[in-house]
């Protein structure tokens, strides 16, 4: 390939074609397997993938010999029968898709598993942008410098390339681990977080502690950690606590108290339909700030300086609404009248949330005041689609709620907690009888 | 001919549904006055023709939280697999909008509180909303679909184009509008 390129009068053009040959084919084979993906894609494909992905990093660190190999070669004539440029090019398509001739690494044999794996359309074109570059630059380079058999003669060379496909796949597959959500408790759910520190709920069992790696059992249930303190009840009984010692430091009776989030300055509860605030110091209801009518649901408070961030969910839409306890001004963070939006939390300006849609489910990290989101976390959506057509009828005139197939899921994304370093999310396993049983996960931020 | 027939049969099942008619009884009629032939083209037309039984022309679906554009009778979104109630996300739910699980049980959180509900918007509004105009629900017609009555359901607005992205016809529709979806509503009548 580097003789045909460099056999071009222009060898700029000749290289550009052969480049976008390969962009276009490996772009092709990889997203038509990440499509492939999307539909058939599941724990056991990803298992599959990253244990093929471990062997590439083996093989080509070790220099090991390649295995499988194509011993189909792209058509000579072409290069003798067509304008050199269009020949170049599909060159360049049919080794784009990574089935002919000889691959100089195992890694390529890892890509087209991940795309299959990750299902992911995004990665898919990252993964073939990647993989024709790796193609591409070599003949470019060598045919550039007039030195098409520098390989052949120098093995060195080829040695390197392996070497380096081999820590490229490795940090991809670490990326990967790192991204994926970690396991904190199960069962668990409704996390609070400050700092280093975690609390969480275990259903029936009562609330537990995370500091310093030792994880111990709270004398209540729903616990919330903020600022100094750490809050809990037993009952209608709420006990304020010094974080450190868990010494309380006041007790109050509220009825129906469900859910807390306690700052420097406030402590915020829940009770089924209501959202309350007051000073940490005092005790008593406090002011009453957000009051629905069921169906329609309040989620769990949390605290920023002086604002109380809560959702509200309702048939006609969803917000996410904070207010300023000393002003009592409103704010509108989120709001939609398609998704669900649930369960905030807030840190030094920045706002984590689940976002439902009808395709997925995503953890989200924006700026409160922002409308750009960024997705920390996603699963499928809560329901499946249908043929979009009634049997024995065509696919004219159909119309799916999704652009892929989607892999539905009974899980459901629900409360949140934000940590500088660490978003956590509780997830919902439904449980016969209509129960939930929750698993509290954590995502690194990135 | 055999064109005109075609066309001809298009024309009586139109107007006859036109009337309030019941379907089987016009198909009958029709195939005892014109012969199998008309008949048969009736058949190719719900068989070949269309996505979903008793929809006539070529207008799309209007977006449902679950595909086939199953509605019920104040025009909110059901599963058409079972006719089950369902929000803007597919999940079925109860009166209230609750979700319930596949046995109808309403889903509770770890505290034992209803899950919270997602939107449930009325299929025609949600596509005007979706699409930049001012829905409006005019006319119907129809058909006789699995045993019982269909009624079937133009999403009208004063729309050029339809769905399908070429030009809107106007249907059943009112005083300038066009339709720009179909969707459906299965009686319990039977036919």
């Amino acid at each position: 390939m580097v003789g045909t390129v460099s056999a071009a009068r222009q060898r700029g053009r000749a290289g550009a074609a052969f480049a976008a040959g390969l962009a276009l084919g490996s772009a092709a084979i990889f997203t038509a397997l990440a499509a492939v993906g999307a539909v058939v894609g599941g724990r056991l494909v990803l298992v599959v993938a990253v244990a093929i992905g471990v062997a590439a990093v083996v093989s080509d660190a070790l220099g090991l010999r390649v295995r499988p190999q194509i011993h189909l070669q792209v058509p000579e004539p072409w290069r003798r029968t067509m304008p050199l440029g269009r020949a170049l090019f599909l060159y360049g398509l049919l080794l784009g898709t990574g089935l002919t001739t000889y691959v100089p690494a195992t890694a390529a044999w890892a890509l087209p598993v991940l795309c299959l794996a990750l299902g992911s359309l995004g990665a898919a074109l990252a993964i073939a942008a990647g993989f024709a570059a790796g193609r591409a630059l070599p003949v470019l380079v060598l045919a550039a410098r007039g030195g098409e058999t520098v390989l052949a003669e120098r093995p060195h060379g080829l040695r390197l390339l392996r070497v380096l496909a081999a820590a490229s796949l490795l940090c991809a597959l670490v990326a990967g681990r790192v991204e994926a959500a970690v396991t904190v408790a199960s069962p668990g759910g409704d996390p609070s977080v400050i700092g280093t520190e975690l609390a969480w709920q275990q259903p029936g069992v009562g609330g537990f502690l995370r500091r310093g790696g030792v994880t111990a059992p709270l004398p209540g249930d729903s616990p919330a950690v903020g600022a100094t303190f750490v809050v809990w009840h037993k009952g209608p009984l709420v006990t304020l606590a010094d974080r450190t010692t868990l010494a309380p430091v006041l007790e109050d009776s509220v009825p129906g108290v469900q859910k807390f989030a306690v700052s420097r300055s406030w402590l915020a509860y829940r009770t089924p339909t209501e959202i309350h605030v007051r000073p940490v110091s005092e005790t008593g209801p406090g002011t009453t700030v957000v009051k629905v009518t069921q169906p329609a649901t309040l989620g769990r408070p949390a605290l920023g300086v002086d604002l109380v961030v809560f959702h509200r969910a309702s048939r006609d839409a969803s917000w996410i609404t904070a207010v300023n306890v000393v002003s009592g001004r409103r704010l509108v963070f989120r709001y939609s009248r398609d998704d669900q939006l649930l369960n905030p939390s807030l840190l030094d300006g920045q706002l984590l949330y689940v976002r439902s849609t009808r395709c997925s489910q995503q953890l989200v990290l924006g700026r409160a005041r922002g409308k750009r989101d960024r997705v920390l976390y996603q699963i499928g959506p809560l329901a499946g689609q249908d043929a979009g057509h009634e049997r024995h009828h065509t696919r004219q005139g159909e119309h799916l709620p999704c652009p892929f197939r989607p892999r539905p899921t009974a899980r459901m994304l629900w409360t949140t907690a934000l940590s500088p370093t660490t978003a956590y999310v509780t997830v919902l396993k439904p449980a016969p009888g209509g129960r939930t049983v929750p698993t509290l996960l954590a995502v690194t931020r990135r | 001919m055999r064109q005109g027939q075609s066309g001809l049969s298009d024309n009586i099942a139109g107007a006859s549904s036109r009337r309030g008619f019941l379907a089987r009884s016009g198909r009958l009629l029709i195939g005892v006055a014109g012969g199998g032939f008309v008949l048969e083209a009736m058949r190719a037309q719900k068989a070949e023709a269309f996505h979903f039984c008793g929809h006539i022309y070529t207008t799309g679906s209007c977006p449902h939280p679950v595909g086939l554009p199953r509605i019920d009778a104040k025009g909110f979104p059901l599963r058409a697999a079972d006719g089950k109630p369902v929000d803007d996300l597919g999940r079925p739910v109860d009166k209230l909008g609750r979700p319930v699980d596949a046995k109808g049980a309403l889903l509770r959180d770890p505290d034992g509180n209803p899950l919270p509900p997602a939107p449930r918007t009325r299929v025609c509004t949600r596509t005007g909303r979706e699409f930049g105009f001012r829905p409006q629900i005019d006319g119907a017609w129809y058909r006789c679909c699995g045993g019982r009555i269909r009624k079937l359901v133009d999403c009208c607005g004063y729309v050029r184009n339809r769905i399908n992205g070429d030009a809107a016809l106007t249907g059943y529709c009112y005083r300038g509008r066009r339709v720009f979806c179909v969707m459906y509503y299965d009686t319990k009548i039977k036919c």
